[in-house]
């Protein structure tokens, strides 16, 4: 079983943020860190290969300071890892990703699966992971929970409104995970060190033989025009009154109202 | 331009390994280890899979054998996630004893004992002090006589750390590096370091109520005719003294940056509070009464971290024969006195600014400020580190004692 894990550095979502003149996250000046979901992608691979055997290989389109999320990703057990990394890839929208993640992962070749989060911390679009499931013309399922290898399909446990579905899918597929599905191994201070001298390949645009039209800004049909910040408004109402009974009833009418009602 | 603060890339992966470990597993319990006296299995059974119990053992023991900047970037990251200090003492002792037992241990005792240690399953103490004799080690009276290839240990032993883990939480047991004297006459020279298993014949423990970092056990000890086989002795007989002070020096370093972390991190949670709350309308953090402080005690830390990290540093200097055993013990005696009192004070004047609920024990920093005394005396008294930084500045003549 051969997978393939898109791992993306996102900023740490314990630092503060720090927001451009026009609206964008301020990522240089940002302690990045692997997005949260990925790392349940790497640790349903990992668990996967530890079951049917094969090889991990993650990936991240990122610039080259983002190496270090692949570093983590060595760490926890993958057994290598590419780094996509290029100018010509800056300003890439979900498409752009997508297409030059499918890009290298045509060069990569030989794979069974495709894992990855759920969505990301940051942009949390949720876009990338089916978007090259479509570029290299295979099935994938999202929010996926559990996984079963059987013969030549994955039995998935997906995460939907109020329950769950089992599919079965074809292999190769691409799912991507929640963090519902795992909790994610620390590394040992062994494989921290062991991770630190392996060597991490890097891919420029050239090396994927991605359309130059297709990828950074150029090929991003997204255009952000602007972030706002949401500013949620407590809603406060004081119930009163000497009836208890009714002051209840009038508090579940309201809430009623947004909407709400309770399980008897 | 040699002098470089930063930490390598390797370092800083394992603060953050470290970090998120210490704070998914340790810090969640530690008011727990603090009410029920003991570091849960748990955490004991998780250090170990991390290998923080192997940092000082080398590789052909199974171990990791980190240089001593590393074991500090270790310590500092379970002194920010446990204010009590319970965890970071079961790995600092054990990290700077099991690095004297490693380098002065004979073969024999090294295949034995080293493995188990390395995989978390074998503790290493250390044990000096007694009822008559702490700072002023020559006074002790514990005795080691030969007798064929063994020794038979009379004596008592005082505040000593780790011996119900040892005893009880260790899979294979573990004991204490022991200083005991072989040839009374002849004084600290006359002094030799044996390794004695916890669980030997002949112990009576008698457990002490400490004030603080009540997570890691404390403990008073009665040896009566303990028997241990010669190649447990760590060292030439009569080096005891001498091999004694070498641990203590890489244990008060991780000492120190014990203290700053634990301070740094009581700072953070003060600044969360002060920045909040609000007295005569306006947040406390904004008066000068409040933030003058603030300020210098962090600088004050981050200049006693400094000298931590220093002391870590002339520790490695010293492994490869660049600097002299005593410019170690200065060093590390620096930063150990400067840092303890830095974090007492801090803590100290930030739990005032938490109001009453500062002197509650749900305020994280009262379990700090007793964490920190603590090392007002282990592994040194404050005194004597200014001793050691005198004797090293004025010269020996100048020694009170001679």
């Amino acid at each position: 079983m051969n997978i393939i894990v898109l791992v993306k550095p996102v900023p740490d979502p314990k630092a503060p943020v720090r927001l451009k003149p026009d609206g964008t996250i301020d990522r240089e000046k940002v302690p990045l860190t692997m997005n949260l979901y990925d790392k349940h992608a790497v640790e349903a691979a990992l668990r996967i290969k530890e079951r049917y055997g094969g090889k991990v290989i993650a990936i991240s389109m990122a610039p080259p300071h983002a190496i270090e999320i692949l570093r983590e990703a060595l760490a926890m057990g993958v057994d290598d890892a590419i780094l996509l990394s290029d100018k010509r890839l800056v300003g890439s929208d979900t498409l752009a990703t997508s297409y030059a993640l499918s890009q290298a992962i045509l060069k990569i070749g030989n794979f069974d699966l495709i894992l990855c989060g759920m969505e990301s911390t940051d942009g949390n679009t949720g876009h990338v992971g089916p978007e090259v499931a479509e570029f290299l013309g295979i099935p994938h399922t999202t929010y996926v929970e559990r996984i079963e290898i059987k013969n030549e399909y994955v039995v998935v446990k997906r995460l939907v409104e109020g329950g769950y579905e089992l599919l079965k899918v074809k292999i190769p597929a691409l799912l991507t995970i929640t963090n519902t599905a795992n909790e994610p191994r620390i590394p040992t201070i062994r494989d921290v060190i062991k991770a630190r001298r392996k060597a991490i390949t890097v891919w420029s645009v050239n090396d994927i033989k991605a359309d130059p039209n297709k990828i950074g800004l150029f090929g991003s049909p997204t255009r952000i025009l602007k972030i706002e910040k949401v500013v949620l408004k407590r809603k406060s109402k004081i119930f009163s009154g000497s009836d208890v009974d009714k002051i209840i009833e009038s508090f579940l009418a309201e809430l009623k109202k947004d909407g709400i009602s309770l399980l008897r | 331009m040699p002098l470089d603060f930063r930490f390598t890339e390797e370092q800083d992966h394992l603060r953050r390994t470290v970090k998120e470990f210490a704070e998914k597993f340790i810090t969640p319990k530690v008011f727990e280890m603090e009410q029920k006296e003991k570091i849960p299995d748990e955490i004991i059974r998780e250090m170990a899979r991390l290998g923080l119990f192997g940092v000082s053992i080398p590789e052909e023991y199974g171990g990791l054998y980190l240089d001593p900047i590393t074991a500090g970037v270790i310590v500092e990251e379970l002194a920010k996630a446990d204010l009590s200090c319970s965890t970071p003492v079961l790995y600092l002792v054990h990290t700077a004893w099991s690095y004297i037992a490693q380098k002065y241990g004979k073969k024999e005792f090294k295949e034995e004992v080293l493995p188990l240690a390395a995989e978390g399953k074998l503790w290493i103490g250390i044990a000096t002090t007694e009822p008559g004799a702490g700072s002023d080690l020559r006074s002790i009276i514990t005795t080691a006589r030969k007798e064929g290839n063994e020794y038979v240990v009379n004596g008592e032993k005082a505040f000593i750390s780790g011996v119900r883990e040892a005893l009880k939480q260790f899979e294979m047991g573990g004991g204490h590096l022991t200083l005991v004297k072989t040839d009374p006459e002849k004084g600290h020279r006359g002094m030799t370091m044996i390794f004695i298993p916890i669980r030997s014949q002949g112990i009576t423990i008698k457990y002490e109520k400490g004030w603080g970092r009540k997570g890691i056990s404390w403990a008073s000890y009665k040896l009566d005719n303990v028997r241990v086989p010669e190649k447990y002795v760590i060292g030439d007989e009569g080096r005891g003294f001498y091999i004694a002070m070498e641990g203590f020096d890489y244990a008060r370093a991780l000492i120190a940056t014990v203290c700053c972390a634990v301070a740094k991190r009581a700072l953070e949670i003060t600044m969360d509070y002060i920045k909040q709350r609000k007295v005569f309308g306006v947040s406390i953090a904004k008066f000068e009464g409040v933030q003058f402080p603030l300020a210098e005690h962090w600088a004050r830390i981050e200049a006693a971290q400094l000298l931590a990290y220093k002391a870590l540093w002339a520790l490695q200097m010293e492994r490869e024969g660049k600097i002299s055993r005593f410019e170690v013990s200065k060093t590390a005696a620096e930063a150990k006195m400067i840092a303890v009192l830095t974090a007492i004070r801090a803590i100290d004047d930030a739990m005032r600014w938490f109001g009453a609920f500062g002197y509650t024990e749900e305020c994280p920093l009262t379990l700090a400020i007793k964490a920190v005394k603590s090392y007002e005396w282990a592994e040194g008294a404050t005194d004597i580190m200014k001793i050691i930084i005198a004797r090293e500045i004025l010269g020996r003549e100048f020694l009170p004692y001679r």
